[in-house]
């Protein structure tokens, strides 16, 4: 296994530029999730580092190599894509040999490799067939089998996940999530699902419009959002995301909406709201810290349910307030109607604040 | 209600018997067709068996009294002049035609893969100008071709006829090709070239194989345009020696006064070939025409 390091990288086609001086390192051993919407630059990373398409400028290391140049073949890598890329006329064996036959490996270390990689995917009885005798989730198993079966130093994955059915992609995606804990594999994983890579990866690396966002712990983008994108692309329902101004009111640094109402910040908010070179400022709150009143409450602000959701065991409500949508989550037990007068209550201590015009959180410092 | 449903059930027979109508059409408009192509070639092979007597006779003896194999034996002697002729032609019309199945499945395969895969300038100029020759008759270039194959020195050779089918059939085997190119996913060769092959090993030992249908349906294509080709034939080449059968069997029939049997029994002998490349090999080519049709 090696450590994976991506510095200044860039990639154009023509005065589009698909990835934008992205700079990360993934730790020898460490899950990277690549996350973010189609068309943010994750997969094109990716296939940089598989060396699939060439790099316009920067430096990719894998190990202590710079491997800017080389052929995919001379990267010491495996992939595994999305839609498996399974070679159709060969049969599951062969599949799993090719990897090895193009390495010149021996014919009696070929077959005990593949055996073993069979086995650990639990396809031995299966060497025969050929891949579209295959459902999705045993296709998916080859070609995880493929990519493992010749020990690489770094396993890239292009949404292995997304064509399977609901069911199969949790099943699979705890699979994978073993399989790099006992491998101890480095592990660069694309994903546009959000759940998979907070669930899955050691690190995230959220991307949009081919810029790195935010590089973190899933618990650290959660908790602290670098910005209102990383804000609302992370978590599910998203966090709420409602512009407001700062006044002063009474004394205190409030946040005032056009609809009316105000919202009196604690100290430690005024101060970051306060750093900020504009008056825009942008309260995000996630639907569990929001507080449903189905009366006045002292603090709470005044609203009106807009839909109602009930899961089972959670029950979400929109409201729209100062023109954007809230989620708030409560207890199916409390009953809500649309169209009903409700109050919310904001908490202080975990909301997020962001620059209207930066879209960056604001900090204390 | 129950004139309702009288008139929903009476239309609905209604329009049954009228289908039905239309498939009893249909069937008997395909027996005439089948009778229309198929006739001529039973009439060839029959009268092939009969004696040049009984070919001329009227009314015509619809099976021969006596049937026999004497003129495939005279085409098939080669001690007999006519024999060592027909064989010629044979021999001659086979190198030409396999050159020119040979030449372009080695110019289509890269071209088309070429034209599927990569973007280069002038791409799409480049693809409209390949399918560009095949909106004109081949007549048309004729004499222009003559005049470039004199300039060659290449008339009263059989590369003039290969340079000339290749030109003919690039064009539609490279644009079906491409469209098997286009329907093999570029993962693939990519999950090739990270397992350890190179760009080439990844066309060679991936793609190919799974191109195979195109590639002989492409090879077909080719090898009966060749092998039928009159007029280029008939222009280009002037010496007995060289002449292929299409345009053999017209010349040598018509010195020997008509000699019916031997005719039809050379131009059986002539669409064997065609016919068994085509019976072996024809659920490559139906795969390879309706490939891409649907989406899999």
């Amino acid at each position: 296994m090696a450590h994976v390091v991506l510095k200044d990288l860039i990639k154009t086609y023509g005065s589009f530029k698909a990835v934008n001086n992205v700079s990360l390192t993934v730790n020898d051993g460490e899950f990277v999730a690549l996350v973010g919407p189609s068309g943010c630059g994750k997969t094109t990373t990716l296939n940089l580092i598989a060396g699939l398409i060439p790099i316009t400028s920067g430096d990719i290391f894998i190990g202590d190599r710079v491997v800017n140049g080389l052929d995919p073949k001379d990267r010491d890598i495996a992939m595994v894509f999305q839609n498996y890329a399974l070679y159709p006329q060969k049969s599951v064996y062969m599949n799993l040999a090719f990897p090895l036959q193009m390495r010149k490996l021996p014919r009696d270390e070929i077959d005990k490799k593949v055996r073993e990689a069979a086995k650990v995917l639990d396809m031995t009885q299966l060497l025969e067939r050929k891949p579209r005798e295959l459902s999705g989730g045993q296709q998916q198993r080859v070609a995880l089998g493929r990519a493992l079966v010749r020990d690489p130093a770094v396993f890239l994955m292009d949404e292995p996940l997304s064509n399977l059915d609901a069911k199969l992609r949790v099943q699979m995606r705890s699979e994978i999530k073993r399989f790099h804990q006992d491998l101890k594999a480095t592990i660069v994983y694309v994903t546009h699902d959000q759940l998979e890579a907070v669930t899955m990866a050691d690190r995230m690396a959220v991307m949009n419009g081919g810029f790195l966002q935010q590089y973190d712990s899933p618990a650290q983008v959660f908790a602290h959002p670098a910005n209102m994108f990383v804000a609302s692309f992370v978590g599910s329902p998203a966090m709420s995301l409602i512009p407001l101004e700062v006044s002063t009111a009474n004394g205190g640094t409030v946040l005032t909406s056009a609809e009316g109402w105000s919202l009196p910040l604690s100290q430690l908010n005024a101060r970051k709201v306060l750093g900020a070179t504009t008056r825009k400022i942008v309260l995000g709150a996630r639907h569990s810290t929001i507080k449903l009143h189905k009366s006045a409450a002292p603090g709470a602000i005044p609203a009106k349910a807009y839909t109602v959701e009930p899961t089972g065991d959670v029950t979400f409500v929109q409201a729209f307030l100062s023109g954007a949508i809230v989620n708030i989550s409560v207890s199916p037990n409390i009953a809500v109607t649309p169209d009903e007068h409700i109050w919310l209550e904001f908490d202080q201590e975990r909301i997020h604040l962001f620059d209207g015009e930066t879209e960056m959180a604001l900090q204390a410092d | 209600m129950s004139t309702i449903a009288e008139t929903a059930s009476r239309s609905r027979s209604c329009r049954r018997g009228g289908v039905d109508g239309w498939r009893w059409a249909g069937r008997i408009f395909l027996v005439f067709m089948l009778l229309y192509t198929a006739l001529p070639m039973v009439w060839m092979l029959i009268t092939s068996i009969k004696s040049g007597f009984a070919a001329m006779q009227f009314p015509p003896q619809w099976w021969p009294d006596e049937p026999t194999l004497a003129s495939y034996q005279k085409l098939l002697d080669p001690q007999n002049s006519v024999g060592q002729d027909f064989l010629r032609f044979f021999w001659n019309s086979l190198f030409v035609s396999t050159a020119t199945t040979i030449l372009s499945v080695i110019v289509a395969v890269p071209a088309a893969y070429a034209f599927s895969r990569f973007r280069f300038p002038g791409r799409n100029f480049l693809f409209f100008t390949v399918l560009l020759r095949n909106m004109f008759p081949a007549v048309i270039f004729l004499v222009p071709l003559f005049i470039l194959m004199r300039m060659l020195g290449l008339v009263n050779t059989h590369g003039s006829l290969i340079l000339t089918y290749l030109t003919f059939g690039l064009p539609l085997a490279i644009w079906l090709l491409k469209g098997f190119y286009d329907n093999i996913p570029v993962q693939l060769e990519q999950a090739a070239r990270i397992d350890g092959a190179t760009r080439f090993q990844a066309f060679i030992l991936i793609v190919m194989p799974l191109s195979t249908p195109g590639i002989i349906a492409t090879a077909i294509y080719s090898f009966i345009g060749a092998w039928n080709e009159y007029i280029y034939a008939y222009t280009f080449l002037s010496k007995n020696e060289q002449l292929t059968l299409p345009v053999g069997i017209q010349r040598f029939f018509s010195e020997n006064t008509t000699d019916f049997p031997g005719l039809m029994a050379a131009s059986f002998m002539m669409s064997v070939p065609v016919v068994v490349l085509f019976l072996v090999l024809q659920r490559y080519f139906v795969r390879a025409l309706t490939e891409g049709a649907v989406k899999h």
